[in-house]
C-alpha cells in the first residue's frame, strides 16, 4: 500500500522531541525549540477529520464586485437608465426573463445549466459600511456593522468544532492569512507553492527529491509574477489577532509550519490537475486546492482570493476580464473535482465585501455600494436563484444602493449547519435563520 | 502623558531598541556609540537627521521625461505591430526602473546615513499606500518616495498637501479623472477613512461634498505635473465636517487638519509603528497633545516618543513582529554584509509578504501578527540560510558520517568581522556574542540550550559552525521580533 504517513502534531512531538537520535538538522533544531508546546499538544486529542468529510472552499472577490453587472437585471428599466453606457445589453447569458449572467461568465452558466449553481441575490447586512476594510472585516468576522469582533467566523468554527485537529484543517492559498481564519490560537496554514513550502534541506537532496533550498533560491530569482490587479484593491486579508503573545504565536506557527510542510508536499504530488484552467493567479490557486483535495489532505476549509474588483474607472474591460477568469477558473476546478471523484464533497462559496452603486459614475466606473449576489457551487446545492433581488426603484434604494434582502450570516449559518454539520449559534454568536443552500 | 526617560537608565538594551525602531538596527559598535551619547543626544542624532549629510544620488531616469508623451502619441498612431513593440519596450523599461528604485531605496535603508528618515519614508509608504501596479510609472513612484523623505518629519498639512497633489496619488485613487458632473469619491473617502481621520469620524455626505471640493485637481500629462483645471471644478457651496463654503481641495485638506481627531489618528498610527499595538485612548490623547502643541509637526512628537519611559517599557521592547523589510535590512546590518543582489533582495521581501511599491491595497500592510503565516515563517528561516551561508544550498554539517557540504560559492557572512577569534573558540562566549549581536537580548532558556547543544555537538568551532549557529539563531521565534 502506498499510504502516506499522516503525522499528527502528537506523533511529531513524540518522535522528534521525546525520542530519536538528534542529528543536526534545522528541523531537529526547531523541534528542540518546541519543548514548551509539547505538554499541551500531547494532551490534546487528535480529532482528525478524515478524508471523507465535506469540504468548503471560500473564494473572496476583493475590492467590491459589481453585482449588478454580474447577475444582470437586464429587463429592469431602472438598471438600464442608471447605466447608460456601462449597462450590459447584448450577449447576455439569460437565466430567466429578468436576470442574466455577464457574457464573460460562460463557465458559470454551464454549471448553472447543470443544476449545480445557486445564486443568492441581494446579500448584505444592516447599516452597510462602504469602506473596503471595514466591510471586509464585517464579512470575515460575521459581526454586526456596529460591533467589532476580533476573530474570524472560520477561526471560531475551527476553535469550536475542530478542537485538537492538525493545522491543515484550514488552508489558505496566498501569503496572507485572512482574518476569517483568525482565532484565539493560530490554526490553519497558508502557502503558495508546496515545492517551496519547506525548510531548506539539511543535507544534499536525496535522489529524486528536489532540494528545497534550490527551490527557494530559484523562486527568489524568478521575475515578478503578473497579477491582474489594476485597481487600488489587490487583496484585503484583514488584520490577524490572537490571545497569544507574539512570541508564543510565532512558536506555534513555526511548529505548524514544520508539521504541515512534508505532508503538504507529498500530498500535492499525489494528484495532478485535469481540466482546462485559464492562466491566472486564481486558477493557480484553485489548481493547488484541487491537488490537495485529490491527494487527501484532511482539510475542512480552503480559502482563495481574487483581487482587482474596485472598478471606479473604466470598468467594463477590467470587469469582463475578471469575470472571465472567475468563471473559467471555477468551471475548470469544478470539473477537476469531478474527474477526481471528489465533486460531491466540495462546496464553493464566493463573496465580496460589497456590491457597487446602481448608477455609473462619470469615469465609466462605479463607486462602492452594498448588497450583491453570492455564488454557491456544488452538486448538492439548491440550484437556481435564491434570496430576493433588491428593488432598483429610486425610493427603495439606500443612498443610491440596492438594499439587502438576505443577511450574509444566514448563508454562513446554512453552510455551517447543513454542510459542515455543526451548530452555527456558538460560532455566529446568535441565531440566524439558516438559508438552506444545500 | 509621556514620562521622560532618565539618563541614568540609559544602556545598551535601550540604545539597541532605539536604533531598531527609529532605524533598522545595527552592529554592537554602532549601538555603543549611541550609549555613549546619552539618551538626548542619541535621539537627536536620529531625529535631526538633516544635520547629517546624505549624498545619495538619484537614479538617472528620475526626472520628467517629456518624450514619454510623444512615445505614447506615436504608439497611438502606429500600426498594430509597431504599437505592440513600442508598448512592450515601454513596459520593459518601466519594470527595470521600478526594480532599480526598489533596490535604490533598500540600499538607502540598509546603509544610508539617516536611518530615521528612511524609516519614516517606509512608514508613509505604508500609510499612503500607493502601488506601481496602477500608477505604472517609476518616475511617479520615485517622486512620491521623495515626498515622504522630504516632508515625512515635517508638518502634517504640508505632507498631506504634497502627497495629494502629486501625480502618483492623483492616479492611484482616480482623483485626476474626477470632474464636477460626477465627482469620483475614491480619494476623498480614503483621506477621511485611511489617511487622516479614521472610520466613524465623518459621514458619507462629507465624502460626497469633499469629492466635489477636490474636483479640478488633475495631472498635466505632458509635463508630468499636478495641474488645477478650473473647468472641471465644482464651484458651488459645500458642507464638509460642519463647515460650509465654496471650498476647493486645499480648503478641504485644511478643514481635515483642523479636526482634533486627525492629531489623535496620526499620532496613534505613529505610535503603533514605532512603539506598540493597542495603546490606550488616554495615552493617545497624550501623544496628540504633544503633536498639537507643536503645531502639528512630527519631529517634536517623535522626539518625545523616543525619549519616553513608555517607549522603553517591557510591553514595547522586543514585542514587535519585524516587517519583511525590517527583517532583511536589519539582518544585513547586524551581519555586516551586503544586501543580496537586486532581484534576490526584492523577491525575498515580496515572498516574505512586503512587496515594496506594490502594497496589497490602499490601507497598506496590516503588519503585526499578520506578517506571520506558516508560509512566511518557512521562507524567513530559509532566507536566513541564504543570508548567513551564501548562495549554495547549505546544509548543517554532517561530520559524524564524514560528509561535509560544499562550501558556499557566493557572498556569505564574514565571521571574522563579527566575532574575534577568541570568542569563536569559546562556546559560551560565542553564544553570548551571537545573542548580543543578533537579538540584543537573550533567547528563551530552551532556545538557548538548543543553540548550545548544537555548538557542543561540533567539537572545535570553525567558521562554518559559526555560520550555522547564526542561521539557527535567525531561525528562532525571538529573531522575528524586535
Amino acid at each position: 500500500m502506498n499510504e502516506i504517513k499522516l503525522k499528527t502534531r502528537r506523533d511529531f512531538l513524540r518522535s522528534t522531541v521525546l525520542g530519536g537520535a538528534v542529528t543536526w538538522t534545522i528541523p531537529s533544531f526547531l523541534s528542540q525549540t518546541f519543548n514548551s508546546l509539547q505538554a499541551e499538544a500531547l494532551n490534546q486529542s487528535q480529532a482528525i477529520t478524515g478524508k471523507d468529510g465535506t469540504i468548503l472552499v471560500v473564494l473572496q472577490l476583493a475590492g467590491g464586485n459589481d453585482g449588478l453587472n454580474t447577475v444582470i437585471p437586464y429587463s429592469n428599466d431602472f438598471y438600464n437608465k442608471a447605466r447608460p453606457s456601462l449597462g450590459i445589453k447584448s450577449n447576455l447569458l439569460k437565466l430567466n426573463d429578468q436576470f442574466a449572467l455577464h457574457p464573460a461568465l460562460e463557465g458559470l452558466k454551464e454549471i448553472y445549466d447543470a443544476g449545480q449553481l445557486s445564486i443568492v441575490q441581494g446579500v448584505g447586512y444592516p447599516n452597510p459600511n462602504r469602506s473596503h476594510f471595514r466591510s471586509t472585516e464585517i464579512w470575515q468576522t460575521a459581526s454586526d456593522s456596529s460591533r467589532f469582533e476580533k476573530y474570524g467566523w472560520l477561526g471560531r468554527y475551527f476553535d469550536n468544532a475542530c478542537k485538537g485537529s492538525d493545522p491543515t484543517i484550514g488552508v489558505t492559498v496566498g501569503r496572507q492569512m485572512p482574518q476569517a481564519f483568525s482565532g484565539p490560537r493560530p490554526i490553519g496554514v497558508s502557502l503558495e507553492n508546496p515545492e517551496s513550502y519547506r525548510l531548506a534541506a539539511s543535507d544534499s537532496p536525496e535522489e529524486g527529491e528536489s532540494g528545497s533550498s534550490m527551490d527557494f533560491i530559484r523562486k527568489v530569482n524568478e521575475p515578478e509574477a503578473e497579477t491582474n490587479s489594476g485597481a487600488s484593491i489587490g487583496s484585503v486579508a484583514g488584520r490577524v489577532s490572537s490571545k497569544l503573545s507574539p512570541l508564543d504565536y510565532l512558536e506555534r506557527t513555526a511548529l505548524d509550519a514544520q508539521l504541515s510542510s512534508d505532508k503538504i508536499l507529498s500530498i500535492s504530488r499525489k494528484a495532478s490537475n485535469q481540466g482546462a484552467y485559464p492562466a491566472s493567479q486564481l486558477a493557480n490557486s484553485l489548481k493547488l486546492v484541487a491537488r490537495l483535495i485529490g491527494g487527501g489532505l484532511s482539510t475542512r476549509v480552503y480559502y482563495v482570493s481574487q483581487g482587482g474588483f474596485d472598478t471606479h474607472a473604466n470598468q467594463s474591460g477590467t470587469h469582463e476580464r475578471l469575470l472571465r477568469d472567475l468563471g473559467g477558473a471555477l468551471n475548470a476546478f469544478h470539473s477537476d473535482l469531478k474527474a477526481q471523484g471528489n465533486q460531491e464533497r466540495v462546496l464553493i462559496i464566493t463573496f465580496s465585501e460589497f456590491g457597487r452603486r446602481l448608477a455609473q459614475n462619470a469615469n465609466g466606473g462605479t463607486d462602492h455600494g452594498a448588497a450583491a449576489p453570492m455564488f454557491i457551487i456544488g452538486p448538492k446545492v439548491k440550484a437556481g436563484l435564491l434570496g430576493g433581488a433588491p428593488s432598483l426603484a429610486p425610493n427603495d434604494l439606500l443612498n443610491g444602493d440596492p438594499k439587502f434582502t438576505t443577511d450574509f450570516r444566514r448563508i454562513y449559518a446554512g453552510v455551517l449547519q447543513n454542510w459542515l454539520k455543526t451548530n452555527p449559534e456558538p460560532i455566529l454568536g446568535r441565531r440566524f435563520e439558516p438559508l438552506s443552500v444545500v | 502623558m509621556l514620562k521622560p526617560i532618565s539618563s541614568s537608565d540609559w544602556n545598551f538594551e535601550k540604545a539597541a531598541h532605539l536604533l531598531n525602531r527609529a532605524g533598522f538596527g545595527g552592529a554592537p559598535a554602532e549601538i555603543d556609540r549611541l550609549v555613549e551619547l546619552g539618551p538626548e543626544k542619541a535621539v537627536d542624532s536620529l531625529v535631526y537627521f538633516e544635520r547629517t549629510p546624505d549624498n545619495t544620488t538619484n537614479p538617472e531616469w528620475a526626472k520628467p521625461d517629456p518624450e514619454r508623451v510623444n512615445r505614447f502619441m506615436e504608439m497611438r498612431d502606429a500600426p498594430p505591430e509597431k504599437k505592440k513593440e513600442i508598448r512592450q519596450q515601454e513596459q520593459r523599461q518601466e519594470r527595470e526602473h521600478v526594480q532599480q528604485l526598489r533596490y535604490w531605496w533598500l540600499q538607502r535603508m540598509a546603509f544610508g546615513p539617516r536611518p530615521l528618515q528612511e524609516k519614516l519614508t517606509l512608514f508613509w509608504h505604508g500609510h499612503f499606500a500607493t502601488s506601481v501596479q496602477k500608477v505604472k510609472s517609476a518616475y511617479f513612484m520615485w517622486r512620491q518616495n521623495e515626498i515622504f523623505r522630504r516632508y515625512g518629519a515635517g508638518n502634517w498639512l504640508g505632507l498631506l498637501t504634497a502627497v495629494s497633489k502629486d501625480p502618483a496619488m492623483l492616479i492611484w485613487l482616480d482623483q485626476a479623472q474626477s470632474r464636477k458632473e460626477h465627482p469620483n469619491e475614491n480619494f476623498a473617502r480614503e483621506v477621511m477613512e485611511l489617511f487622516a481621520l479614521g472610520e466613524g469620524h465623518y459621514t458619507e455626505k462629507d465624502i460626497a461634498e469633499a469629492a466635489r471640493a477636490l474636483t479640478g485637481w488633475s495631472i498635466d500629462r505632458p509635463a508630468q505635473e499636478f495641474v488645477y483645471r478650473p473647468r472641471m471644478h465644482d464651484d458651488g457651496t459645500k458642507t464638509i465636517l460642519g463647515r460650509t463654503g465654496n471650498f476647493g481641495g486645499d480648503d478641504f485638506l485644511k478643514i481635515i487638519v483642523a479636526q482634533p481627531q486627525t492629531g489623535r489618528f496620526i499620532s496613534r498610527k505613529l505610535w503603533v509603528f514605532f512603539g506598540s499595538e493597542n495603546p490606550t485612548e488616554q495615552f493617545v490623547d497624550g501623544l496628540a497633545a504633544v503633536f498639537r502643541a507643536n503645531g502639528n509637526n512630527f519631529k517634536p512628537l517623535l522626539r518625545a516618543i523616543f525619549l519616553s519611559e513608555e517607549f522603553y517599557s517591557p510591553e514595547v521592547v522586543r514585542q514587535q513582529v519585524k516587517s519583511p523589510v525590517q527583517w532583511l535590512v536589519g539582518s544585513v546590518r547586524v551581519l555586516e554584509r551586503d544586501l543580496p543582489p537586486p532581484q534576490l533582495s526584492i523577491n525575498a521581501i515580496r515572498i516574505l509578504g512586503q512587496d515594496l511599491l506594490a502594497p496589497p491595497n490602499v490601507k497598506g500592510w496590516d503588519g503585526g501578527l499578520s506578517w506571520i503565516t506558516t508560509n512566511n515563517l518557512l521562507s524567513r528561516y530559509n532566507f536566513a540560510n541564504y543570508l548567513a551561508l551564501g548562495e549554495s544550498p547549505m546544509a548543517m554539517p554532517a561530520r559524524k558520517n564524514g560528509r561535509r557540504p560544499r562550501m558556499p560559492q557566493a557572498a556569505r557572512v564574514d565571521t571574522t568581522k563579527l566575532f574575534p577569534e577568541t570568542v569563536q573558540k569559546d562556546k559560551e562566549r560565542l553564544l553570548a556574542a551571537l545573542q548580543k549581536r543578533l537579538l540584543q537580548a537573550e533567547l528563551k532558556p530552551e532556545h538557548q540550550s538548543a543553540v548550545r547543544a548544537y555548538l557542543d555537538s561540533q567539537g572545535e568551532i570553525d567558521e562554518l559552525d559559526v555560520l550555522h549557529a547564526i542561521r539557527l539563531v535567525m531561525s528562532t521565534p525571538e529573531y522575528q521580533l524586535t
